[in-house]
């Protein structure tokens, strides 16, 4: 009998949480954001128009609670798109799986990082 | 000699876009758009970054019929995604059991759809009030 003393760890517990914790931020959040952000604010529909200036946006992007709001609903929705790309385009058999994974976790990787870096640029 | 023949099941290459597995490839591209509306998100960051002539050209971006016509693709997309992922959540959560008794899958769906609704309403009437007072 062999007994191994290390059992080899599988990364995709991280990949599933942060494809979780982005598929019930968007199921409970996604659509009032995509009515919000994709036709009040840009028609002035029942918030003032103000709401979509520059000054109020930054004013948003430079507090602390809106930069977390911001970050988490960036990175979140990327990951939980990027689990789902990756599960689908492997069952599709559409490349080999480093590949796949370079595509999909890759990309949100470097989005992640890009969100944070604007939102640090951008300041408080 | 024998010679070893084992079965192969064949399966067609676009095997996802025919029923019944079309179902779970819309499903699963429905969790895709959710990543495409944290693109239109993270190019309003960029803009924003950039200053306030590049948010404005992003501001009018916005408010054309094209950017509308994929709002609305991507907002039926995450009304899809809502649907689907209550009607899931319960096959990949462990059993939940309340005086005895196991919640069904169905009730549990039920209540999902309910809180997606009373998330996504409440957070739409807090933005319209705050708008209101402010």
């Amino acid at each position: 009998m062999i007994i191994r003393t290390t059992p080899k760890r599988s990364m995709s517990p991280i990949f599933w949480l942060l494809f979780g914790a982005g598929g019930m931020l968007s199921a409970l959040f996604g659509p009032a954001l995509i009515i919000l952000t994709g036709f009040m604010m840009p028609h002035g529909w029942g918030v003032p128009s103000r709401f979509f200036d520059f000054a109020h946006v930054l004013a948003f992007a430079h507090n602390p609670i809106g930069k977390l709001v911001t970050f988490a609903v960036i990175s979140l929705f990327f990951w939980h798109g990027a689990e789902r790309l990756f599960l689908t385009l492997k069952d599709m058999r559409a490349g080999n799986i480093l590949m796949l994974r370079m595509a999909t976790y890759g990309v949100a990787a470097l989005l992640t990082l890009i969100t944070l870096f604007l939102l640090m640029e951008i300041g408080f | 000699m024998s010679e070893r023949k084992p079965f192969h099941r064949t399966q067609p290459r676009y095997w996802w876009a025919h029923k019944p597995y079309l179902a779970y490839t819309v499903r699963e591209l429905s969790g895709v758009a959710v990543a495409l509306y944290g693109a239109v998100l993270l190019a309003g960051l960029i803009c924003l970054w950039r200053g306030p002539e590049a948010f404005d050209r992003y501001r009018q971006v916005l408010a054309s019929p094209w950017s509308s016509l994929v709002h609305l693709l991507l907002l039926v997309a995450m009304i899809w995604h809502v649907v689907t992922w209550f009607q899931t959540m319960p096959k990949t959560m462990p059993k939940l059991i309340l005086h005895g008794r196991q919640v069904s899958q169905q009730r549990l769906t039920a209540i999902g759809w309910l809180s997606a609704f009373v998330c996504s309403a409440v957070f739409l009437a807090v933005v319209v009030v705050t708008g209101v007072l402010s």
